[in-house]
């Protein structure tokens, strides 16, 4: 049996399937400085960057001159400073470090200046003079697509696109008794992590060391040896926790530490680059805005029959990940639903606005968002419940994705649906909702469900790897070193409780470090909710490595054999007699007297996976998270303000390395999907973004905050990772919105298809309905 | 008010003493971490948007990125640093971590503090006394329901030692 099988069956569990108070919580109840602006020193230089104030423009002339007449400014650096290539393109190599002829959105930055102190380089910013000659710009993507419209990239104006082709559209049509056909739109969401980008960059001999919150070590190590012209050993990136990511983190450290590395190298000092909040409002990417045509036919037996999806994803000024975007929600297209028609046709287009990117959910909100409600507008008009007309289509092992990939294991929505139906009474609530409007004037209420499914880590047949490294020390003490970075999900609190488990060791005697470019080798990016399940496994390979050494030398020292070795507690005991037993700590100890390996790498590697781009058929994911949400909501029909009362939650999510944990990332995606669903919105004035604080942009506030009192955790085992666990850390935000929408459709009758649905939307509409004049 | 500008001025901060040459356009928080690196005030918005810097100033929960420095010249300032024995704290200390209301934790020493607040004046507060108290802090991380229980539980713990 190999180590995945062993775990997998694994009994007496102790950490693994349990909840633990978080490790990490009381140095942050503390304050204590683990955040990068906290490694602030005297000594240190800021960098501060000077940013396009044009959406669309030439670079006619760049005068460096009065700013290097401020006092305290060292440098300024601009394009032709750049040693190495300026190209910080993620998909498509479209996008320089610093712009060079052409500037493409408001907030692009230009050029940065390098000052001992902070209002020395914000002087200096404001006194760098940029000569522009202005085009004309474009900033709307429909817009964008005609020919007429003004050229961003030399290329044209879509980035990407993508299409899948499955069974006939046409005949799946023709069989159909009811057809639904809508238009969706989404808007632009902000991450709004309370802790703004920063970033701190130190030149050593030959060598230049990142620290800063992050999610890609890795890919910050590639991008800054890229611009500097290094290798990538000349490049040391140290992860330190983040104050929230949810993807924004994922885009913008690598696109930021190579300035500060710049500016460190060119100065011979350390360099300090921290983003104002209005910096991350206006020049960090955002959710991708969406508009999704949807056409959808089923039989009058509740058979969904076909699905044809036309797909437009903004993608601002630069592509950066919008083809991975694109692709997961074409590959998402038709829902947690086996339908045996699909073609979708997706875009990515450019326009000159500030560029989208990784954000929780990364694509699959948006498309979701589209499939549920058309779900319940079909289950409308078949006259059908929409928990029973999703039960007929939902998928099973052994049917088929969007792309015709067959799901053979893990396949826990019906599980997660039927329970959740039934745990919350969904078919009585519903009654009782309706009786209750049939009563009330004013306040209506109004139940929705929504499912969702999100493959997890990188799609299309695209390597996948991970690592990790632990130690055994020779007091008994373990210390893990992680690839997966620390965002406030915990992820490396899972990996340490798979550590501990599998080496028989209380949890307090792993020492948790995060990732570290020098430490440990490459682990691939916290995204993607990859985090547990991949990095998880990598540290799952290592500790049972090691594992192997502890019974070998436990074995000798207790002169038994190595199958009668026991582990629990930090004590190593004979099975048939444990009065015959040694604490871990000597046998540790011992691991080093007698040479054995006392520490291990450990690799996750993803099963190949097969991808045809000519039908955007093939396995696009190893496995899926699934995810049902049942929203019950109140609208207050004379202001049009809708109350979102409770989300219930049920999710597959394999096993549950900690089910604590996992409840905290449902309350933080729910919330965050609760905001793209009423009241987040980014709002622009001529490509230039007027809501760029936190007064102006509504994120939910405590008086906000919906109570998640049900909680379903399915367990079907995924075999590809260690004790079966999969990743949730973003699929509760995906069927919040759709969930909300389709509770307010409950309540009133009226579909809403574009978020935000403000109090002012809500309202127009009743009254529309009322056949008021407006 | 020296020749370049800057003040003198003394104040307690965590219960000590101190006199400090300040610029007059320095705000609190700047003060608090760049001067004398007291780091448990986070900076989040720098326009009393987040509670992130939330400190105590004579008792009452600030935004110290909109207090100048000047301002506090004969004040009390208290930030977490200086909670470490306060009853309150340690039961929010212990209930924060019980309960996992901590996920990154970059809102959490400013929502304590506005917690610690709250209950030294009340003792038995209702969730809207909490939710009031903590309006101005967010959190972008926990959806707030484990804060809310935290804050609770902290509350009932007090009662019953008290
Ligand atoms: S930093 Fe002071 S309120 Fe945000
Ligand atoms: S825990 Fe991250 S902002 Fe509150």
């Amino acid at each position: 049996m190999g180590y995945l099988e062993e775990l997998l069956v694994k009994e007496g569990l102790s950490l693994v399937g349990k909840r633990v108070s978080r490790p990490d919580a009381l140095d942050k109840v503390l304050g204590r400085p683990l955040f990068t602006a906290d490694k602030l020193t005297r000594g240190m230089l800021w960098a501060k960057i000077v940013r396009s104030k044009y959406p669309h423009a030439i670079i006619k002339r760049i005068d460096k001159g009065k700013a290097l007449g401020v006092p305290g400014v060292l440098t300024v650096l601009t394009a032709e400073d750049i040693p190495g290539e300026n190209q910080i393109g993620y998909a498509i190599p479209d996008q320089p470090l610093l712009a060079m002829d052409k500037v493409r959105f408001v907030g692009e930055p230009v050029a940065v200046v390098v000052a001992e102190n902070e209002e020395a380089a914000e002087k200096g910013a404001e006194l760098v003079e940029i000569e522009y000659e202005s085009l004309p710009a474009v900033f709307d993507p429909l817009e964008a697509l005609k020919p007429v419209a003004p050229r961003i990239h030399e290329s044209g104006n879509i980035a990407t696109t993508t299409i899948i082709r499955k069974g006939d559209v046409e005949k799946g049509f023709r069989e159909a008794d009811v057809i639904v056909e809508n238009t969706y739109k989404t808007q632009r969401q902000e991450h709004a992590y309370l802790e703004t980008e920063t970033v701190i960059a130190v030149p050593e001999i030959n060598k230049v060391t990142i620290l800063a919150c992050m999610q890609s070590p890795w890919l910050i190590r590639r991008m800054v040896a890229k611009v500097l012209g290094y290798k990538q050993s000349k490049v040391r990136v140290i992860e330190l926790p983040a104050g929230g990511a949810f993807g924004g983190k994922d885009d913008m450290i690598p696109m930021i530490a190579p300035i500060a590395a710049l500016a460190a190298v060119k100065t011979g000092k350390p360099v300090f680059l921290m983003f104002k909040r209005d910096e991350t409002f206006e020049a960090s990417n955002k959710r991708h805005p969406s508009i999704i045509r949807y056409k959808s036919g089923a039989t009058k037996d509740g058979k969904l029959v076909a699905v044809e999806i036309e797909i437009i994803y903004e993608t601002g000024a630069y592509a950066n990940r919008g083809p991975f975007v694109l692709w997961r929600a074409t590959a998402h297209a038709a829902g947690p639903y086996e339908v045996p028609n699909v073609k979708v046709d997706g875009k990515l287009v450019y326009t000159n606005r500030v560029f989208s990117g990784s954000f929780r959910g990364f694509g699959d909100p948006q498309i979701h968002f589209a499939a549920e409600s058309q779900m319940d507008e079909l289950a409308a008009k078949l006259g059908m419940d929409p928990v029973e007309f999703r039960l007929k289509n939902i998928l099973k092992p052994g049917l088929t994705t969007t792309c015709g990939q067959v799901v053979d294991q893990s396949v826990g929505v019906e599980e997660a649906l039927r329970k959740l139906a039934e745990k919350i009474n969904w078919e009585k609530r519903k009654r009782e909702i309706e009786e209750y409007n049939r009563e009330s004037k004013r306040k209506l209420k109004g139940i929705g469900v929504a499912c969702a499914y999100h493959g997890i880590s990188t799609s299309r047949g695209a390597p996948d790897w991970s690592a990790a490294a632990v130690i055994i020390n020779e007091d008994g003490t373990i210390t893990y070193k992680g690839g997966i970075c620390r965002l406030g999900q915990g992820s490396l609190i899972g990996h340490a409780k798979i550590v501990a488990e599998i080496l028989g060791v209380p949890l307090s005697y792993i020492q948790i470090e995060g990732p570290d470019t020098d430490a440990i080798p490459e682990a691939r990016p916290t995204h993607g909710s990859r985090g547990l399940m991949t990095g998880g496994t990598a540290a799952a390979d290592a500790a049972s490595k090691l594992r192997r050494n502890i019974v070998r030398v436990a074995s000798e020292m207790l002169e038994c054999k190595t199958e009668d070795i026991e582990i629990k507690d930090a004590l190593i005991y004979v099975k048939p007699d444990p009065s015959r037993n040694i604490p871990f700590s000597e046998a540790a100890k011992e691991l080093y007297v007698r040479g054995y390996e006392t520490a291990a790498y450990g690799f996750y590697r993803a099963p190949k996976r097969f991808f045809d781009p000519k039908t955007g058929l093939g396995v696009a994911y190893g496995v899926y998270v699934y995810i049902v949400n049942i929203a019950e909501v109140e609208v207050d029909t004379w202001t049009g303000q809708v109350k979102v009362e409770r989300v219930h939650t049920a999710a597959d999510v394999g096993k549950a390395i900690d089910p604590d944990l996992i409840e905290q990332q449902f309350h933080g995606a729910i919330a965050q999907g609760l905001g793209l669903t009423l009241t987040e919105d980014i709002v622009f004035s001529d490509g230039k973004i007027l809501n760029n604080n936190y007064t102006d942009y509504v994120i939910p506030t405590v008086k906000d905050r919906v109570e998640v009192p049900t909680v379903v955790l399915v367990e079907q085992p995924y075999k590809g990772a260690a004790f079966g666990a999969k990743g949730v850390a973003e699929a509760a935000l995906i069927p919040t919105p759709p969930a909300i929408t389709n509770a307010i459709r409950h309540a009133t009758g009226i579909r809403f298809k574009e978020l935000p649905v403000t109090p002012e939307k809500v309202y127009f509409a009743l009254k529309k309905r009322r056949g008021e004049k407006s | 008010m020296n020749e370049t500008g800057n003040l003198k001025i003394k104040f307690t901060l965590n219960g000590k003493p101190i006199e400090y040459m300040v610029k007059p356009n320095w705000t609190l928080l700047d003060l608090l971490r760049k001067e004398l690196s007291v780091l448990s005030p986070k900076e989040g918005c720098s326009r009393g948007d987040c509670g992130a810097c939330t400190v105590l100033l004579n008792g009452k929960p600030v935004n110290s990125c909109l207090v100048l420095a000047p301002q506090i010249d004969g004040k009390e300032i208290v930030t977490v640093e200086g909670l470490i024995e306060d009853k309150e704290f340690k039961a929010l200390k212990e209930t924060f971590i019980e309960k996992g209301a901590v996920q990154c934790g970059f809102c959490t020493p400013g929502i304590i503090v506005s917690a610690v607040a709250l209950l030294r004046e009340k003792g038995n507060p209702t969730v809207q006394d909490i939710e009031e108290a903590l309006e101005g802090n967010l959190c972008r991380c926990t959806g707030y329901i484990r804060i809310i229980e935290a804050v609770k539980q902290a509350a009932e713990k007090l009662q019953k030692t008290s």
